[in-house]
């Protein structure tokens, strides 16, 4: 078989069949509602026209079906290193992919390509839609080919790293660890950080068990009012600060036990020039890290976690669209509990010095407007109408109120005072948090995009906003002087378009 | 190393993205904006219709009169500010970058460095074929909110820019 990817191809002529699934799979998940309804519903004397439809739809899937094979061809241009995907029926796309681009190339089967006997073809390109670029229909020995093909491009060595970014290494006992978190430090973790996250996990759960408890009620028929009243008895003003103080004390045990189990035996070793992490208490995880891969890398303290001595730092990597769907998290190495020189030791070595911040910006009040509209002044017209109307007893919430709006208050005068952008030749710096205080640090050649945006009341006082796209996440600055921010991002453009540096 | 020099950049001097002219969309466009709006309002006129025939207690007088009222403020709403969202797009090509201009409420500008570029798709649309109009969608790495999709250009035109494109991503290999 004379194997030649320079003129436009076809699928594998089974792909009408993959194509007939795919469509009909689409036309029943975007009908299955109404379908089910007049499933349901359907009278005896109206089957034949049910059928009738039914035999139409099939044959005007398969006719789309068709089309789509006929009008799917993608070919390998060779002269220009580029691969070239054309596609649609009524709205058509063409896709160039440069071959250098072109980061892993799968090959997969579904159950029906299995029953057909052909395989899919995806590619995979930094931060893409993974469907965008995918052969639904390839014999095998084709699809070995082309893979061969489009990875038969020089460097292409990094690609096979990241595959193997989370290895179990037995070598590397010899080498010393150069950070280790000991349970001590984990214990401060535990009790210090991720309160948000916690409460609001306890929170579903508290919702998701009062709702099992009414259904409860519901089913057994129990008389509402009577369980409504014990609810109401219980519910004095020192039983409710029990409850809040239980509620404390179930947070930090959480938080402990759950920093225990991510970050047991927590270790970082130095290997030629990247780090390999291991920590786990039930599954041992082992993730290299390798800094040029890192796009983002911060570190955030809260008012408690000072006064320990401690930070939390995370570095995020570069995610494709793989991992960006299922779970973001997991393309972020967290180190929990360092001190602020093995901090510094870690910035030198994912980012080569310890970064200076540079020049600072600082937002504008109308960076407040907003947050106080919506916290404060929204919920006290609440309260006043309430106190007026006398709707209900509101003197017994009085404390929680006054809480509210004290702890409203701290949080957005200090999300204003620590949000800032700091900016010099060699890195960015956000830092932003009320509470966990982080710092984002950024090297200029890392950004993949720059947006800024101004609403038009904003005009007049010269005020934008800034958005930085790097391949681990966007990064934003709100609320700045525009004139700056737009002398800031000609400035990163030209430093984008002048680096030489590889982004990873 | 005779070449190396490494001056201090006057922040002035550099090309400012803000003074770019960003040239409009192609006029041909709008029709195709048209379209599209005509046939979103005749769905939801329809839906309306459909809606009106069969509940018997919405047909009165009163409620014909506060369907069309809407109807209508809603079509115009629709209609201006569709038209004036297009006018307010625009792209510019420069020597090392691509800049993307829109918005009607908020003006806001996505510049993508040429290095970055990771590919590029060309999409033809049913109608703007008709017209010979396309669209360009450029990818980079940062994930969709980075990426620019510039629609109602002349087809020759987005072939060129995307030829362009095709070059300058090699060179940066």
């Amino acid at each position: 078989m004379q194997i030649d990817f320079k003129s436009p191809q076809r699928q594998s002529i089974l792909g009408i069949v993959i194509m007939f699934a795919d469509t009909l799979q689409g036309v029943i998940r975007a009908m299955w509602a109404p379908l089910l309804i007049v499933l349901i519903k359907l009278e005896p004397e109206k089957y034949i026209i049910v059928g009738l439809s039914f035999i139409g739809i099939v044959i005007f899937v398969a006719i789309i079906a068709f089309l789509r094979y006929r009008n799917f061809t993608f070919f390998l241009d060779e002269d220009n290193q580029e691969f070239i995907l054309s596609k649609g029926i009524l709205n058509k796309s063409r896709i160039n992919i440069q071959l250098s681009k072109i980061q892993q190339v799968n090959i997969n089967q579904s159950i029906i390509q299995k029953i057909v006997g052909v395989y899919s073809l995806d590619i995979d390109t930094a931060g893409t839609d993974k469907k965008e670029i995918s052969i639904r229909a390839i014999d095998q020995d084709l699809a070995l080919i082309l893979k061969e093909r489009l990875l038969d491009f020089d460097n292409k060595e990094e690609v096979l790293l990241d595959e193997n970014q989370e290895i179990i290494s037995k070598e590397n006992n010899t080498a010393k660890p150069f950070i280790k978190i000991s349970y001590a430090t984990l214990f401060k973790v535990g009790i210090t950080s991720k309160y948000g996250r916690t409460i609001a996990i306890l929170i579903t759960f508290i919702i998701t068990l009062y709702q099992t408890f009414k259904d409860a009620v519901d089913t057994f028929e129990l008389d509402e009012s009577q369980v409504d009243s014990v609810f109401e008895q219980g519910l004095g003003m020192a039983s409710v600060m029990v409850l809040i103080f239980g509620l404390l004390v179930i947070v930090l045990l959480i938080n402990i036990i759950r920093t225990f189990i991510k970050h047991f035996d927590f270790e970082i070793i130095k290997q030629k020039n990247s780090l390999v992490v291991t920590s786990g208490l039930l599954a041992k995880k082992n993730t290299l890290l390798n800094p040029f891969k890192v796009q983002i890398t911060s570190f955030s303290q809260n008012f408690f976690q000072r006064k320990l001595k401690i930070l939390d730092m995370n570095m995020k990597q570069a995610s494709n669209s793989e991992v960006e769907d299922k779970q973001k998290k997991s393309n972020v190495i967290e180190v929990p509990g360092c001190d602020a020189e093995e901090r510094n030791e870690i910035l030198k070595i994912i980012l080569g010095k310890i970064p200076e911040k540079g020049q600072e910006f600082s937002p504008n009040f109308r960076y407040l407007i907003f947050r106080i509209l919506f916290a404060i002044l929204v919920p006290a017209t609440i309260v006043v109408l309430q106190i007026i109307f006398a709707l209900e007893n509101i003197i017994f919430y009085f404390p929680f109120i006054l809480a509210y709006f004290v702890i409203a208050s701290f949080l957005i005068y200090f999300g204003y005072k620590n949000y800032r952008l700091y900016s010099n030749s060699e890195f960015i710096v956000l830092k932003h948090g009320a509470w966990d205080v982080e710092n984002e640090i950024i090297q200029p050649h890392k950004i993949q995009g720059i947006t800024t945006k101004q609403y038009f009341w904003h005009k007049s006082s010269d005020v934008g906003h800034l958005t930085l796209h790097t391949a681990a996440g966007d990064v934003h600055f709100h609320f700045g002087n525009f004139t700056e921010i737009k002398q800031l991002v000609n400035y990163w453009l030209y430093q984008v378009e002048t680096s030489t540096e590889n982004w990873m | 190393m005779e070449n190396f020099t490494n001056e201090i950049v006057n922040l002035n001097s550099l090309p400012k993205f803000e003074e770019v002219n960003f040239s409009p969309l192609h006029k041909n466009y709008l029709k195709v904006v048209y379209i599209n709006i005509a046939i979103t309002l005749l769905i939801v006129a329809i839906a309306i219709g459909v809606l009106l025939y069969f509940n018997e207690h919405l047909q009165f007088t009163s409620y014909y009169l506060v369907f069309g009222i809407s109807y209508l403020v809603f079509a115009v709403i629709v209609f201006f500010s569709s038209i004036a969202s297009v006018k307010k797009r625009g792209f510019a090509i420069r020597e090392k970058d691509i800049l993307y201009k829109r918005g009607l409420i908020s003006t806001t500008t996505t510049m993508i460095p040429f290095n970055r570029v990771q590919h590029v798709a060309m999409h033809e649309g049913v109608f703007s074929r008709i017209f010979n109009l396309a669209q360009i969608q450029i990818f980079t790495a940062g994930g969709s909110t980075s990426d620019v999709k510039i629609s109602g250009i002349e087809k020759e035109k987005a072939e060129n820019i995307k030829e362009l494109l095709m070059q300058k991503i090699q060179n940066h290999v």
